[in-house]
């Protein structure tokens, strides 16, 4: 599998990813603890990947994404933005509204936070 | 000065807009941009803000660019 897949595999099943600078334990970046506070505040079942890991993945998640920087987040599939929309969404109230109406009214009852990585089981450029 | 670089962009970038400013948020690298256009109108934020970095490519493909905060609003609503 290379990164890409791996990527896309991720974008497409986890109900929000977070692509970001370390991981939720270890953050390397003020925008990407922006994004993640947002997220947290409401209740959002994150998946956590830490693009540092290698150049490669921030390139390729890029490419398909068509959005340059890091953080980048994603609601069952879609991308939603980074820390500036994000934070913007949780302050007119529309991430929660976006999670209740992409995941169901119960989604925060499932908050797991998990860190997955792209660069395992072999994945490959 | 990379500010007035960014500044010329967004203004051939979106010639109508009713707010166009660029604020130097320090190190000559880090800015923040505000513009209100109606490019912006119906655009859900990702679209908005895949505009804007449209317009910034050279500046971010060049390193001028290191961090950029983006507020951007339609001329409606």
């Amino acid at each position: 599998m290379t990164y890409s897949e791996r990527i896309q595999e991720i974008i497409d099943g986890a109900d929000v990813a977070l692509f970001m600078k370390g991981t939720p334990e270890a953050i390397m970046c003020g925008n990407s603890e922006r994004a993640l506070g947002a997220l947290r505040r409401a209740r959002a079942p994150i998946t956590a990947v830490d693009v540092l890991v290698d150049m490669e993945i921030r390139e390729d998640l890029s490419a398909i994404s068509g959005w340059p920087t890091i953080p980048q987040v994603f609601i069952k599939g879609e991308l939603v933005g980074g820390a500036d929309i994000v934070e913007d969404l949780e302050r007119s109230g529309e991430l929660e509204k976006t999670l209740l109406e992409r995941l169901g009214d119960d989604y925060w009852s499932t908050r797991a936070e998990s860190v997955v990585t792209v660069a395992e089981e072999g994945a490959r450029r | 000065m990379t500010k007035e670089r960014i500044q010329a962009l967004l203004e051939s970038a979106f010639p109508d807009a009713a707010e166009l400013r660029v604020i130097d948020r320090g190190g000559d690298d880090h800015f923040e941009v505000r513009v209100t256009a109606p490019a912006f109108n119906g655009l859900s934020p990702v679209a908005a803000h895949k505009l804007i970095y449209a317009a910034l490519d050279e500046p971010w493909a060049d390193g001028s660019i290191h961090e950029l905060r983006i507020n951007t609003k339609g001329t409606t609503t």
